[in-house]
């Protein structure tokens, strides 16, 4: 996949991403500070925001191939179990009733199977779309801050389920992360953006454990490492 | 009183019913898509289009009316179709009093979350159907709010039918023009006994609709 002269204009925003190239079947991780362009960056990956100009191109995907998870999610006025089942539903094929207990309990979301999902609490909110967005198995994946709210084992259940299915079924992701410690398990590799500009990009230990950028160096002294 | 219950009185209940009905389905049939399409649409002028959206929101009946009525008389553009005093001519009138309240309605509720909905949808896969699908139904509770909103309106409303439709007894006459008849006439107490049958009947209907309906949820975000 090739970003080229990649160029979009919000406000007083702007984003410029000159080259940028990810390989499918790996965990990529963005970081930066508020404001840097992470979510900009990703909607326009996702193909969700339209580029003032330059070029995405993902060989091979169609739309229906990915998808992106935020930090507040959109619930349908419905019931959690109709929220899972939903892009399911719009693919015409019926949800084998295992899988999604498997996903329910994964996200500890089984006895609101049947509860109104907008009155989930926002933690409950965040696995209940994470689940929602897998079930389907996007080849491309862009996760923007959902871990916010999860609890730690909850947190920990998801970064397991996604390392065993990158063994068994790689697919692409782009995790967006405050605590670094996610995009530590998780990613292979990070960049690191910075007031609309990818400043850093490199492997997950060379970027968190060994940084050279004098911004990226002044982002991560901030940060703890569990 | 319960003369009053007779036979011309059931006329003039269902004739009230009738409009109310006829009238308020149109408007939905106009109003909800308008309402839609003027959120998603992208124009010079929108702002203009939605300011005279909410002004006709606001427009009196009697002047509505009036309008109606210098259509149809009989040397108005539209006076060969004979349609001045009739049945008709109360539904166009309460039509164009009603549909820029739903049209309104259906706007600002699209306005306020269709933009979410539409990201949400493309996120899931959804094709173009799929997606207006989607957000008639997680706008259904604004779609009913506008409806029921318009439905009162066109039950109570007395200007703009009293002019075009002309209060002829049998014919156009309905609970609110009933009404302020019995008032000029003096008939205070069958003014009232009317009136709150008419209030009555507007209850039952909302009672009814909304055991139709599912329940709203309120939600606290801040939890
Ligand atoms: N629709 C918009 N209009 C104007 N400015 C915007 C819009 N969307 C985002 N921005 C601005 O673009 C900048 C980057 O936003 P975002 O990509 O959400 O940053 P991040 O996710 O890294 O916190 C922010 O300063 C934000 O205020
Ligand atoms: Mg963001």
């Amino acid at each position: 996949m090739k970003i080229s002269k990649l160029k979009k204009t919000l406000g007083a925003f702007s984003l410029e991403i000159e080259h940028l190239s990810l390989t499918p079947g790996k965990i990529y991780g963005i970081i930066g500070p508020n404001g840097s362009g992470k979510t900009t960056l990703m909607k326009l990956m996702a193909g969700l925001l339209p580029p003032d100009s330059g070029s995405i191109d993902w060989p091979g995907l169609t739309p229906r191939d990915i998808t992106m998870v935020f930090k507040k999610p959109y619930l349908i006025h419905d019931t959690v179990l109709r929220n899972l089942t939903y892009p399911l539903t719009l693919r015409g094929l019926p949800p084998d009733p295992a899988t999604v207990d498997h996903y329910l309990t994964l996200a500890d979301l089984q006895k609101y199977r049947n509860a109104y999902a907008p009155g989930l609490s926002s933690g409950e909110q965040q696995k209940l779309s994470l689940i929602r967005a897998m079930i389907f198995s996007p080849k491309l994946t862009f996760i923007d801050e959902t871990f916010s709210n999860l609890d730690m084992e909850s947190a920990a259940r998801f970064e397991r389920l996604i390392l065993d299915r990158q063994q068994k079924d790689p697919a692409t992701y782009v995790i967006c992360a405050h605590q670094l410690s996610h995009i530590h398990r998780l990613c292979d590799e990070v960049l690191f953006l910075s007031n609309g500009r990818i400043e850093a990009q490199g492997t997950t230990e060379d970027i968190l454990l060994h940084p050279e950028h004098p911004l990226l160096q002044q982002y991560l002294q901030f940060v703890q490492m569990q | 009183m319960l003369d009053l219950l007779d036979a011309e009185l059931l006329g003039i209940i269902t004739l009230t019913l009738r409009m109310t009905l006829m009238s308020t389905t149109i408007s939905a049939i106009l109003g909800i898509p308008l309402g839609l399409w003027l959120d998603r649409a992208d124009f010079t002028g929108k702002r203009l289009v939605v300011a005279i959206n909410r002004t006709l929101m606001a427009s009196p009946p009697v002047v509505v009316g009036l309008v109606v009525y210098l259509m149809l008389m009989r040397n108005g553009p539209f006076g060969f179709m004979g349609l001045l005093f009739t049945f008709e001519a109360m539904v166009l009138a309460q039509v164009l009093l009603i549909t820029p309240i739903i049209c309104g309605i259906v706007y600002t509720a699209s306005a306020r979350n269709s933009e979410r909905i539409h990201l949400f949808a493309q996120t899931m896969g959804a094709n173009r159907w799929q997606t207006k699908i989607l957000l008639i139904r997680e706008l259904s509770n604004e779609l009913y709010f506008a409806i029921v909103t318009g439905f009162g309106r066109a039950m109570s409303e007395v200007g703009a039918i009293m002019i075009v439709g002309g209060n002829i007894r049998h014919h156009t006459r309905t609970m609110t023009t009933s009404i302020s008849l019995l008032r000029n006439r003096g008939e205070i107490d069958q003014a009232i006994f009317l009136g709150i049958l008419l209030m009555l009947i507007a209850f039952a209907v909302q009672l009814l609709i909304s055991l139709i309906r599912r329940k709203e949820r309120r939600t606290d975000e801040n939890f």
